[in-house]
């Protein structure tokens, strides 16, 4: 390449850079064949190690409500998940998972990003998060294939996920009752589809050969479990 | 017995801490009474719509702002004469004499507009990822101690602000949060929120 040509081109990439908003990084994922799920990086561990205070996490969460909105509930059309309940190590988890790039999710990174958030801030976000009400009033599925759906659940997911849908805080396994039925869905759908890179592929493997119609009965048992145990 | 509003005994209690002397806030009367007053109007009420209306504003975000400009890393033409004058121990006393001032709602010309506006505002655009502005901004537009207050501001100075957050011409933003969102709100959105604010 001539010399004017790599000036213009160098030129081309400042300029791209001062206008655009910092790019989610690509980190390697389940797609790779040394995937380790759960790996434990600086970032997370500093996040998982410090304390959370929920004081300052209700403070530090002002930025997270504008999409997870007021009380962290979400929204039932599943566009934004509920956060309320949710164990503070899985919170903790796919936040730094997302602003490392092992989870694809470009329309949070610069809310997550390390600019705006710091590792304390993250723990105190997930203490705060894991410490809310959790409403019965989550979008719910058609309720079209339950008893399906039951068999499922009972037969793949419950030893993680727990029989009330509880999850398990030590094994980063996230409380899946109380959430949003089409964030439910559409999640294993991307995991499912190995879309989801930061999964679990024991998951991953669980549910290959689930049909949509499997995921969607599943999913939709899951949003009916009883949301006052956790 | 309630001597005092808490909002004011905050104020009083930042300039104590903040100034130090009685006199900086006699200053601070001067400078805003005989020097702002030119552009932001009598008592923080501008009457020119690119020129914000500063009565009410938080003063956390107003001693922010200044500290800003005077650092360089908040920029603007018309501000900068004024700016190359001002000293950081102005800087308390300004904030909290604006932060005193009583706002006033604005004036919506266009109502349809307004009511569009107020969807992004407390809901945000799910389709484009637009969070909505009240998350941060609270109900009303008021703001808090970490956010600005929008409500009652100039419709012109909201979408010119909103615009430069978007090209990156400001840049202050803290954690680079605004710019994001900015980035990511169209030029008729703007104008719909800007109506709605200005209403407040």
């Amino acid at each position: 390449m001539n010399r004017a040509a790599w000036v213009f081109f160098a030129a081309l990439a400042c300029a791209g850079m001062a206008m655009a908003a910092e790019q989610q990084p690509r980190e390697q994922g389940i797609e790779s064949s040394d995937y380790v799920w759960n790996e434990m990086y600086a970032d997370k561990l500093q996040a998982l190690q410090a304390k959370g205070d929920p004081l300052r996490g209700e403070i530090a969460f002002e930025i997270c409500q504008g999409c997870h909105r007021k009380s962290a509930l979400g929204r039932a059309d599943g566009s934004y998940p509920r956060l309320a309940g949710q164990h503070a190590t899985v919170l903790i988890k796919q936040m730094t998972d997302v602003r490392a790039g092992r989870r694809d999710n470009p329309r949070m990174f610069p809310f997550a990003s390390q600019h705006a958030i710091s590792p304390q801030d993250i723990a105190d976000i997930a203490a705060y998060l894991q410490g809310l009400p959790v409403p019965d009033d989550n979008g719910k599925g058609p309720g079209t294939d339950l008893a399906q759906g039951g068999k499922l659940y009972n037969r793949d997911c419950s030893s993680c996920h727990g029989d009330k849908g509880e999850g398990n805080g030590a094994k980063f396994y996230p409380r899946v009752s109380g959430q949003h039925f089409k964030y439910l869905e559409r999640e294993a759908q991307e995991i499912r589809n190995g879309n989801r890179r930061n999964a679990d592929p024991r998951m991953m493997r669980v549910i290959k050969n689930y049909s949509d119609a499997d995921l969607q009965a599943v999913t939709d048992y899951m949003s009916r479990l009883p949301v006052s145990t956790k | 017995m309630k001597l005092l509003s808490w909002k004011t005994a905050t104020a009083v209690l930042a300039l104590s801490l903040g100034a130090g002397l009685p006199s900086a806030w006699a200053d601070a009367q001067q400078l805003a009474t005989t020097v702002c007053v030119a552009c932001h109007g009598e008592g923080g009420h501008s009457v020119v719509p690119t020129f914000p209306n500063l009565a009410g504003q938080q003063q956390d975000y107003l001693a922010k702002q200044l500290k800003d400009f005077i650092d360089g890393k908040r920029k603007n033409e018309v501000m900068a004469p004024t700016i190359a004058e001002l000293k950081s121990g102005d800087v308390p006393g300004l904030a909290a004499y604006y932060a005193g001032q009583k706002p006033a709602p604005g004036k919506v010309e266009d109502a349809k507009l307004a009511e569009a506006g107020k969807k992004l505002y407390e809901d945000g655009n799910t389709t484009s990822g637009v969070p909505a502005c009240v998350g941060c901004h609270q109900p009303n537009g008021v703001g808090n101690t970490r956010y600005p207050r929008l409500a009652g501001q100039h419709q012109a100075y909201t979408i010119q602000q909103i615009g430069d957050f978007k090209s990156g011409t400001r840049a202050n933003d803290k954690g680079r949060v605004m710019r994001a969102v900015a980035e990511r709100i169209t030029e008729d959105e703007m104008k719909a929120v800007a109506e709605y604010l200005a209403g407040l």
